[in-house]
């Protein structure tokens, strides 16, 4: 028998009959309701994060899908940098989802930032212990939420992202299939031995791209547990039919558009500089607009419009009027905005050196890319100039959302994992223990 | 990868060759002074995830450090409140000489590392450039033969050795994932890689666990002893034997003790007369007889528990004895038979031992 392969079967809900290893016969299709926890660090509209967004995404339309019952473990609190307390404990109902929330032990201390300066140096030579407290630290503690998880009389767990206390300390303690949701894109954090330890104890992995799959059976060997690539659907448009340009004040100057938070981080300093350095060599009646909630400090230009958080009919709209939508960000696991451009039929340039959103341009053919001042300066003067070459990479960019990208089939495709997850029951190899409670000390305080 | 699938990625190298080349020529022409453009070549480099996985980009990567090699000394004294940008003056000026002379060793240093950097990274890729050229050429898409994706002579043999065993089974090469419909259907905890992701894309739609790679490569990221079986089928019969060598090492690696690993394979003779010129020009090599492959899994502590021979059996049937010169002709026959043709295919089940 192979060393990682003795399991007992299921939860306190486990049901008979299922045939171990048979992606066949899947929770909801005999008839039997199905129980999956979410465990997510954070929840709510007001969330603003992809992994959130996407864990919130799948679980309200996993509850309306019959034999389903879905509810979210989470914290009360909304930022990830301080973890302060700010929604109330307790259950509540939010889109159709049960959602049950925990108090943070601490807010986020600073010692975080002294561990995670030392860490990131060199990742994978940290010891597991450093590595745990460095977990322990990036947070959220949520002790009550663990014991929730431990207690649970769900089917499944699916945790979501890895990067969090609650996602390591859910899958140390579960008693019923554990699925992971990493969203891990190629950063330090991703090798520091606690998540190699935690990782051993689940019993399946979904991905939003090949690229995160390949990245992390590199980091991790778990080719042969059971996973899938699974990524996110696409809502259809909502936009109000208005010119985009209009709402960003610019007429009807053409524009590029960045969707999202606007983020050093996720390549916004760069793409500012970019572009002005773009309009200083090709003056014309091009702009630029940074569409979302604004983190940084909005970069100032006289072609750059920074419009902060906008509705849902704005940004559509916004969306649709673009030349080109601009992702420059280097760290993404999966990227909805591509898909949601692509949806409108507006091609998009990513930055190289982003294994997913490279992934979605080339299985696709809906989008070119940028790996220095140059090549985004051609590209960009290309795409502007060539209508043809906007309206191929476009079309061929709807092709594949519509081909890979729609809820029902996602949805389809998530049960049916979760289904044979289910059947195969929990692996009950070593068990880690908790994380080690970080708390007392001062805490980090956000600038306002 | 289907024909528009084909079409678009064909179209979208031919822009990105286009502007490749026009990036190489405005580069040329040097129209940004070099400065700046290292500059906004370093802020694209800030945020790139290098270094950490594998195929970390040597060069950009040692840009990365020739950046921060050189430390600044000009520290700012702007403040906002008059005294503050006297205080600052002051402290610059009273400790500039021994901020200098630290500053000055580790710059000297940073720069020395920085340049045996360089000497490592001109070493490194002058290796890959001469490893390049040992490289195995892959054999091209056109010229793998995909088998019939229906149930074959050696499906129901296959599962029948792996029902039973406890831990997950891999299928490599497993097309449209019928034996991984078959053992599933038995109970076997299933799942299948082949390289081709057209080929694929039927399981995947059936809701199978099947990835798009070579098993040579899914092997290299499985955990030690993960897998209670294997069943190796395809690529594998024309694998090079270097690449057959770092196979069968990795089988007995990933296979748990009491695994089971099932090898379908051409025989050499059938290769030899029945297979298509570009596979038997290209493929870098060629079928073992079943024989080989025992001996090479005997040698990795595996014990073959079955053989069995099928496929079209291409020997020549011996004609009736009624004619005088029928012995002859049968012995003629006989020899061409066992010097040239033979059973097409064979199927060996062997296990791991403890």
């Amino acid at each position: 028998m192979p060393a990682e392969a003795a399991r007992h079967s299921g939860g306190p809900r486990a049901r008979q009959g299922h045939r171990t290893g048979t992606a066949r016969v899947g929770p909801g299709r005999g008839g039997e309701e199905v129980k999956l926890v979410f465990v997510t660090p954070r929840y709510g509209t007001e969330v603003i994060g992809g992994a959130e967004t996407a864990a919130r995404m799948l679980a309200e339309r996993l509850c309306l899908r019959p034999g389903w019952e879905v509810e979210v473990m989470t914290s009360c609190a909304r930022d990830h940098l301080t973890w302060e307390n700010t929604e109330a404990p307790g259950t509540s109902v939010l889109n159709g989802v049960t959602v049950r929330r925990f108090p943070t032990a601490s807010r986020r201390l600073l010692d975080y930032f002294e561990l995670d300066a030392k860490l990131r140096v060199s990742p994978t030579t940290a010891s597991l212990a450093e590595s745990r407290r460095w977990v322990a630290l990036n947070g959220p503690m949520c002790p009550d939420l663990v014991d929730a998880v431990a207690a649970t009389d769900a089917d499944i767990v699916a945790c979501y992202p890895y990067l969090f206390a609650t996602t390591v300390d859910s899958i140390a303690v579960s008693r019923v299939p554990t699925v992971l949701h990493p969203a891990a894109h190629d950063e330090a954090a991703l090798y520091l031995p606690a998540f190699r330890q935690s990782f051993r104890d689940v019993d399946g992995f979904v991905f939003h791209t090949q690229a995160e799959r390949e990245l992390m059976e590199y980091a991790f060997g778990i080719g042969a547990r059971p996973q899938i690539v699974l990524g996110l659907g696409v809502n259809e448009p909502a936009g109000a039919g208005r010119n985009g340009g209009d709402i960003l004040g610019v007429g009807d100057r053409p524009y590029l558009c960045y969707l999202g938070r606007v983020d050093e981080h996720k390549g916004c300093r760069m793409l500012a500089e970019y572009f002005a350095r773009f309009k200083e060599r090709h003056p014309g009646d091009l702009a630029l607009a940074f569409v979302g909630p604004i983190s940084d400090k909005a970069p100032e230009h006289p072609d750059i419009v920074a419009t902060g958080t906008v509705s849902e009919a704005d940004k559509w709209d916004i969306l649709a009027g673009a030349r080109v939508m601009v992702t420059p960000s280097a760290y993404e696991s999966f990227s909805l905005v591509v898909l949601e451009a692509w949806t409108l039929g507006v091609p998009v340039l990513v930055n190289a050196s982003c294994a997913a959103t490279m992934e979605h341009c080339r299985r696709s053919g809906g989008g070119l890319w940028f790996d220095s001042y140059r090549s985004f300066e051609v590209t960009v003067g290309r795409l502007i100039s060539d209508r043809d070459l906007r309206v191929a990479l476009g079309d061929a960019g709807r092709q594949y959302t519509a081909r890979y990208y729609r809820w029902p089939s996602i949805i389809e495709r998530y049960t049916q994992f979760l289904g044979g997850v289910v059947d195969r029951g929990h692996r009950t190899s070593i068990r880690n223990r908790r994380l080690p409670l970080a708390v007392g000390g001062p805490e980090y305080v956000r600038k306002r | 990868m289907g024909p528009d699938a084909a079409a678009r990625a064909q179209y979208l190298n031919v822009v990105m060759a286009e502007i490749d080349a026009e990036v190489r020529r405005r580069r040329a022409s040097g129209d940004l002074p070099v400065a700046l453009e290292r500059d906004l070549d370093e802020l694209f480099l800030e945020f790139s995830p290098v270094g950490l996985h594998g195929k970390a980009r040597l060069r950009e990567t040692l840009a990365l450090v020739d950046g921060s090699a050189y430390v600044d000394m000009a520290v700012p004294v702007e403040s906002q409140k008059a005294i503050g940008s006297y205080v600052k003056r002051l402290i610059k000026a009273g400790l500039g000489w021994y901020i200098g002379f630290i500053v000055h060793q580790i710059v000297k240093f940073a720069w020395s590392v920085s340049r045996m950097f360089h000497a490592v990274v001109d070493h490194v890729e002058d290796l890959e450039t001469a490893v390049a050229t040992l490289q195995i050429p892959e054999l091209p898409d056109s010229a793998v033969p995909h088998p019939d994706p229906g149930p074959s002579w050696w499906s129901d043999e296959a599962v029948s050795a792996l029902v039973g065993v406890e831990g997950r089974v891999l299928h490599g090469d497993c097309g449209n994932g019928a034996l991984l419909d078959a053992l599933i259907a038995r109970g076997v905890d299933a799942y299948g890689v082949d390289p081709s992701e057209t080929t694929i894309e039927a399981a995947v739609e059936r809701g199978l666990d099947v990835r798009s790679e070579s098993v040579l490569d899914h092997l290299e990221v499985v955990a030690p002893e993960a897998l209670a079986g294997m069943v190796l089928a395809g690529a594998i019969q024309w694998l090079h034997p270097n690449q057959r060598h770092r196979l069968v090492t990795l089988v007995a690696s990933r296979l748990a003790p009491d695994g089971v690993v099932v090898v379908h394979s051409a025989t050499p003779e059938s290769w030899t007369a029945g297979s298509s010129p570009l596979i038997s020009d290209l493929a870098p090599g060629r079928p073992l007889h079943a024989e080989t492959w025992a001996h090479l899994l005997a040698d990795h502590g595996f014990r073959k528990t079955g053989l069995t021979y099928g496929g079209d059996d291409r020997r020549i049937g011996r004609v009736a004895s009624t004619s005088p010169e029928a012995p002859a002709i049968n012995a003629a026959i006989d020899v061409v038979n066992s010097l040239l043709l033979g059973p097409g295919e064979f199927l060996l089940v062997a296990v791991r031992d403890r």
